[in-house]
């Protein structure tokens, strides 16, 4: 099935199972969302668990912290992620630090679903990968899936958890199809995804561009680990470590822009604790330093050109 | 229109002595920030009517969500002193541990929500509990609280018009005090404060209605006035929601950052006709629940009785260092672990 099934019965599974679940968001209940990940969720539920709501992202937000204080477990779908701002004071000052501040009087189990990064031809606003906002706030868990199964498995330990998780769905990844069981099942968030195996380097990825990464490696035949972080923070150290002691050379590839994005932090931690494994420079691989142009999308998005050209450069380092 | 307003006159009169115990506790708090053995403080002096009626009008299901200016709610709401206490001068007893400011409470247990710095951050919040409590058709309605500035805000707005549109269980309390820090509610063309809002632009209560709600305008000085409306309405919030702007005037400054000499002169002094305190006085003398030997008493008793709680409290140990990397997540990531070696 595609992500957008996959992620649809994790969804119908989680609230077969537990009538605490609420889903709420703008055209999410009649219209099953604008990429109809609760498509008939309404129709079985009923309104007061699948909530078209009023257009107002703070609301949203806000409503579904107010439910998950009050002893539900509340999913918002905030549209597109390029539209959250406007919460953005809620999840930071709010949902993230709730716990902390109140030393666990308040916990906040919810999970925020939003669309995120390009694939739809959607202009400065409808294609950004905001990852960043989220993984630099102390309090968050910001999980992104890459396929069907990961999908689903990863949003029904995101509904488990008893802290808030921003859910980011890359979008361009929402038609994809994979083997995804009925059953309820679930993905540790905090381990990565050891996509393939190999010795030459290490390409640590996530979300939208493990599909590039993957058909890459494949066509040119490159031996290298490729890390699907799955969740961005707290990320998986061990399996990057593990993999970058063996390899000795490594490439991040993310689509969002490259400076003070995930992969800075990633390559300051290699750097910190395996300089001495490290045979070549750090690489990066990622969207340019600029909004999201409309017509020319195409010359935003990491490709396989410029991931060939940086995978040799680190393979010929001397 | 339920009318459940009755109250007994004991109740009356300890809503009386709470009153004045936190006048009294306003003082020194205040006074305990310049002596320095509080980092930070907010004073209360003018709101203290307000305090005490919202808290009298509570019942145990009823869900309070203050901001963090309503010391005198939890007092009368009866949460246990020491909570209060520790809470306020961030002892090892804090159940938030000092994270937080003082009179940012957070008392889950007693349906009250944990107070929020951002103004007017708790009120989508606030509408999503009385979501909940509409979901699952529990007893009681939300009443949240904030100030005149907050009702700028964008998140007031948005909440009163889900709570408009969901039809919620849901009191909005303004306190209005005719101040966001030095900005009057609506400047008068001198740019001081005005008391004849009758004749101003701004009516906060009439923004009710254009979210298809009620709202109105009560006397916020005088605490059984306060205490019956709140009552009514959080009765009456069992059919949809409702706005009240309580009309007072903040008498000290806003916090312990603030000098109101620079913007303002003071229109409501300590001892006047509408100081919450004197105000409250009168009407318990006309009902004839109190005279002046019980205020005398009464003021003895509370103003030995705040001396010796913060005499208590402010020398009580804060947390211990380390505690500040727990609870972050239920299960804190590696990274929080190492920075523990950090902490010297
Ligand atoms: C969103 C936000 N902006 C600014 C501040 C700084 N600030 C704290 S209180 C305050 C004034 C609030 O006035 P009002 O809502 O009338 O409540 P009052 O303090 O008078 O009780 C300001 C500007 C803040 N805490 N939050």
């Amino acid at each position: 099935m595609t992500m957008v099934k996959a992620l649809n019965s994790a969804l119908d599974n989680a609230m077969e199972k537990d009538d605490s679940i609420i889903l709420l968001g703008e055209d999410v209940g009649i219209d099953g969302g604008v990429f109809r990940v609760t498509d008939g969720l309404l129709n079985k539920y009923g309104k007061s668990r699948v909530m078209d709501t009023p257009l107002a992202e703070l609301g949203i937000i806000g409503f579904g912290i107010g439910m998950a204080m009050e002893g539900l477990k509340a999913i918002p779908e905030i549209q597109f992620q390029d539209f959250l701002y406007t919460g953005m004071d809620q999840i930071i000052n709010q949902m993230a630090k709730l716990r902390y501040r109140t030393n666990g009087d308040y916990t906040l189990p919810m999970v925020l679903r939003t669309p995120y990064a390009g694939g739809v031809h959607g202009g400065p606003y409808h294609s950004q990968s905001g990852e960043v906002y989220f993984t630099h706030t102390q309090g968050l868990t910001v999980v992104t899936p890459s396929n069907p199964y990961d999908a689903k498995g990863l949003l029904l330990s995101s509904i488990e958890l008893n802290d808030p998780v921003i859910f980011l769905e890359p979008k361009r990844s929402y038609f994809i199809k994979g083997e995804v069981p009925e059953d309820y099942y679930k993905i540790d968030l905090r381990k990565a995804n050891v996509v393939k195996e190999g010795d030459d380097l290490t390409i640590i990825t996530y979300g939208p561009s493990v599909p590039l990464v993957n058909n890459t490696v494949n066509k040119n035949n490159v031996n290298a680990d490729i890390i699907d972080l799955r969740t961005l923070n707290p990320f998986d150290l061990d399996t990057i470590l593990k993999s970058v002691k063996k390899t000795g050379k490594v490439l991040i590839v993310h689509e969002a822009p490259k400076m003070f994005g995930v992969g800075a932090e990633l390559a300051a931690t290699i750097a910190e604790r395996a300089i001495d494994y490290l045979s070549a420079p750090i690489l990066r691989v990622t969207g340019l330093d600029i909004p999201v142009p409309f017509a020319l999308e195409d010359y935003y998005v990491p490709n396989e050109r410029r991931i060939m050209e940086a995978v040799n450069k680190l393979l010929n380092y001397q | 229109m339920i009318e459940k307003t009755d109250i007994g006159k004991e109740e009356l009169l300890t809503g009386y002595r709470n009153l004045v115990m936190e006048r009294f506790m306003d003082k020194k708090l205040l006074n305990a920030s310049k002596q320095g053995f509080l980092p930070f403080y907010i004073p209360l002096m003018g709101h203290e009517a307000i305090h005490i009626g919202i808290g009298l009008a509570l019942r145990d299901n009823d869900y309070f969500y203050p901001y963090y200016r309503d010391f005198g709610t939890v007092l009368q709401k009866g949460i246990p002193l020491d909570m209060i206490m520790s809470q306020v001068f961030s002892t090892q007893d804090d159940n938030e541990l000092g994270r937080d400011m003082p009179d940012h409470f957070s008392f889950k247990k007693y349906n009250i929500g944990a107070v929020i710095t951002p103004v007017a951050g708790h009120l989508t919040s606030a509408t999503g509990i009385a979501y909940a409590y509409q979901y699952r058709k529990k007893e009681g309605s939300i009443i949240a609280t904030f100030g005149d500035g907050a009702t700028s805000t964008p998140d007031f707005h948005v909440a009163m018009n889900f709570a408009g549109v969901y039809n919620l269980p849901m009191v909005f309390f303004c306190e209005n005090n005719g101040f966001a820090i030095s900005v009057p509610t609506y400047p008068t063309e001198n740019g001081a404060f005005d008391q004849t809002y009758e004749e101003t632009r701004g009516q906060i209560y009439k923004k009710a209605e254009a979210y298809g709600f009620n709202g109105i305008r009560i006397d916020g000085t005088n605490f059984v006035e306060v205490y019956r409306q709140t009552r009514k309405a959080l009765e009456n919030a069992k059919n949809g929601p409702i706005l009240i702007e309580a009309m007072t005037y903040r008498m000290g400054p806003h916090s312990t950052a603030d000098d109101p000499n620079k913007y303002r002169t003071n229109t409501v002094t300590e001892g006047s006709e509408k100081d919450p305190v004197i105000a409250s006085q009168k009407v318990l003398k006309d009902m004839g629940i109190l005279d002046d030997k019980a205020i005398e008493s009464i003021n003895d008793e509370m103003d030995k009785k705040s001396t010796d709680l913060i005499n208590k409290y402010e020398k009580e140990p804060k947390p211990d260092k380390h505690t500040i990397l727990d609870n972050l997540y239920e299960e804190n990531p590696w990274y929080i672990d190492e920075e523990k070696g950090d902490i010297q």
